[in-house]
């Protein structure tokens, strides 16, 4: 007999009990890999919108929070243009409308002028791509048009009131992307009457050196006051949408692994309460201290763990059920990475020892005559 | 294991008391015993009369509240480990059998084993043979309540027997068992004691099983009363 037969049996003689535990710290898991995985891909779909166009720098005004709060000159991208240094710049103005009869909220507009890099990009599916002297025109990314139930040469009302003709539909491989609107620039100041405004100006810089990067930022900077200059990564991640998703994931982990090790324990101190002639007798026949804990700590971490494999596959199904439905599906990918899946098996890794350790403690201390004496 | 240390007795008991709620409960009063190596001994008494008690300290299950008990010459309070003490020297037979129900009767035999350095297949084995020689090798991959009375003990005794102690322990082995199937566990003892030299320890009230040992101990109130 290995010891691992001893944790089993202990284990599978209350089956309702270790599922019932088992389920806890699945949902709990299921939460952690679910949230965490949600807002690790919102944000790598976000930067991967930057990072394949290349994008080194994005310029910003300084002290906001919000991103799309930003307001700069639009000016400012023929100043930086002719920097030395700088490859490419395009001004974007980023707009957030919703479509309330078809309950889409927080679908992203985006303004270009039509010769930004960041169309080149864009891969037209049907229709075509905005033209010169386009007036009232948009393009939708597939996700959006599919969930609008628009195509085109149909009109939609991105401000109600003001229907814009579809001339095309545009594919780019990004699901953010996919999921958003794109209008001539100009098109788009005049209908949110903020004329010759931008959000901010992506920069691609010919020296990508940490140094030259450095160097570059410094000068734009120095362009105009109230202006900040970031690294695409930096701008990701310090993005107020990006630090709530993060903290939410970790306030929900931390929620998960109390609720989780509270449950365990519970579940534990029982166990031990009740066997506690068992262990007494364990005791009794020599076992040390240090085995009886051991035993205790093995079946809360097998149990721990087994949540972890059952909240994995529940996460998983969750997301790709929520990548399915069209208001949710537009943010959330359905992937879920190996990391996120550690950090889940992780927590129930720890949700077992903490919650196993208490009671293991006090199986320990047990007396063996004592527990004799308990019949 | 031969020659012991110190002194040269086996076991042996020292003035010990144990004291309960403050010294007002005196469950052992000044009790001390000599057992040579070897020895078949019987501890005789009414319930209450510390007999229980005093098989806890000398197992070390329980510390005396004065006085010593040193194994082979060594105190056991002077012990690094009596946890070791315990695993190694000792097998411990209760009147409750005290059986693991989630385990099989071969599993159960094992379980002392995991303190001393065994494979997994030299556990496994070392079981069968036990088993084997308690009369229960087909009834090993039974749970305990699968099998009558006589058999957990029978299993309960190969279990005593796993690391292969020097001193065997009884409580009332037989206390929950009828006349007949007590007498098939007296002849286990007795097996015991005359095939492979064991020292044994036995408490019991009957009178007639106590006759079967060597030497017969009474106590009442604490106190060791006569030496038969």
């Amino acid at each position: 007999m290995r010891f691992a037969t001893l944790i089993l049996a202990n284990l599978r003689r209350r089956p309702m009990r270790s599922a019932l535990t088992v389920s806890g710290v699945a949902v709990a898991v299921m939460a952690v890999v679910a949230l965490v995985g949600i807002a690790r891909s919102f944000e790598n779909t976000l930067l991967a919108i930057y990072q394949s166009r290349g994008v080194d720098l994005v310029v910003v005004r300084a002290g906001g929070v919000q991103r799309l709060g930003s307001v700069l000159d639009e000016k400012l991208a023929d100043r930086v243009r002719q920097l030395p240094g700088v490859a490419r710049v395009s001004p974007a103005l980023a707009e957030v409308v919703s479509f309330e009869k078809l309950d889409l909220f927080g679908v992203l507009v985006r303004g270009l002028p039509l010769d930004s890099f960041i169309l080149d990009d864009v891969a037209v599916v049907a229709g075509r791509r905005l033209a010169p002297g386009d007036k009232r025109a948009v393009m939708l990314g597939t996700v959006i048009a599919k969930n609008l139930g628009a195509g085109v040469g149909q009109t939609i009302e991105v401000v109600p009131g003001k229907p814009c003709e579809v001339v095309g539909l545009f594919q780019s491989h990004n699901l953010f992307e996919d999921g958003s609107i794109i209008m001539p620039l100009d098109e788009l100041q005049d209908l949110m009457d903020r004329k010759g405004e931008v959000t901010a100006l992506m920069v691609i810089a010919d020296d990508k050196t940490k140094a030259g990067l450095d160097a570059l930022g410094a000068q734009i900077a120095s362009l105009a006051p109230q202006t900040e200059v970031l690294r695409t990564r930096d701008y990701i991640e310090t993005a107020i949408e990006v630090r709530l998703a993060r903290a939410v994931a970790w306030l929900t982990s931390t929620i998960a692994l109390m609720v989780g090790t509270i449950g365990m324990i519970n579940t534990m101190l029982t166990a031990v309460f009740e066997r506690t002639r068992e262990l007494a007798i364990l005791r009794a026949i020599g076992w040390r201290k240090w085995r009886v804990m051991k035993l205790i700590l093995w079946e809360s971490i097998v149990l721990g763990l087994g949540g972890a494999v059952a909240g994995t596959l529940l996460a998983i199904v969750i997301t790709q059920a929520l990548s399915r439905l069209p208001q949710a599906g537009r943010l959330v990918s359905g992937e879920i990475s190996w990391g996120v899946i550690l950090q889940g098996f992780l927590i129930a890794t720890l949700v077992g020892l903490m919650g196993g350790l208490f009671p293991a403690l006090r199986a320990a201390r047990l007396v063996p005559t004592e527990g004799l004496r308990h019949e | 294991m031969n020659s012991p240390a110190g002194d040269g007795v086996f076991l042996r008991a020292e003035g010990v008391s144990k004291l309960y709620r403050d010294g007002r409960v005196e469950a052992l009063v000044d009790v001390s015993l000599q057992v040579a190596r070897g020895e078949y001994l019987a501890v005789m008494g009414p319930s209450g009369s510390g007999k229980s008690t005093l098989l806890n300290i000398l197992g070390a299950l329980d510390r005396p509240t004065r006085g010593e008990v040193y194994f082979q010459g060594q105190a056991l309070g002077a012990m690094k480990s009596l946890d070791r003490y315990r695993a190694e020297k000792l097998g411990f037979v209760f009147q409750s059998f005290h059986l693991l129900p989630t385990l099989t009767a071969i599993q159960n035999v094992q379980v002392p084993m995991f303190e001393i350095r065994l494979s997994a297949r030299q556990r496994a084995q070392r079981a069968a043979e036990l088993l084997e020689w308690v009369g229960m090798g087909h009834r090993s991959g039974h749970v305990p309540a699968e099998l009558s009375v006589g058999e957990r003990q029978r299993v309960a005794i190969a279990r005593a027997l796993a690391n292969r102690p020097s001193l065997l322990l009884a409580d009332e082995p037989t206390g929950n068992l009828d006349t007949k199937t007590a007498a098939g566990i007296f002849d286990l003892f007795e097996r015991l004691h005359a095939e492979q030299g064991m020292t044994i320890i036995l408490v019991t009230h009957d009178p007639n099983l106590a006759a079967r040992a060597q030497r017969i101990v009474r106590m009442q109130d604490g106190r060791m009363v006569r030496e038969a």
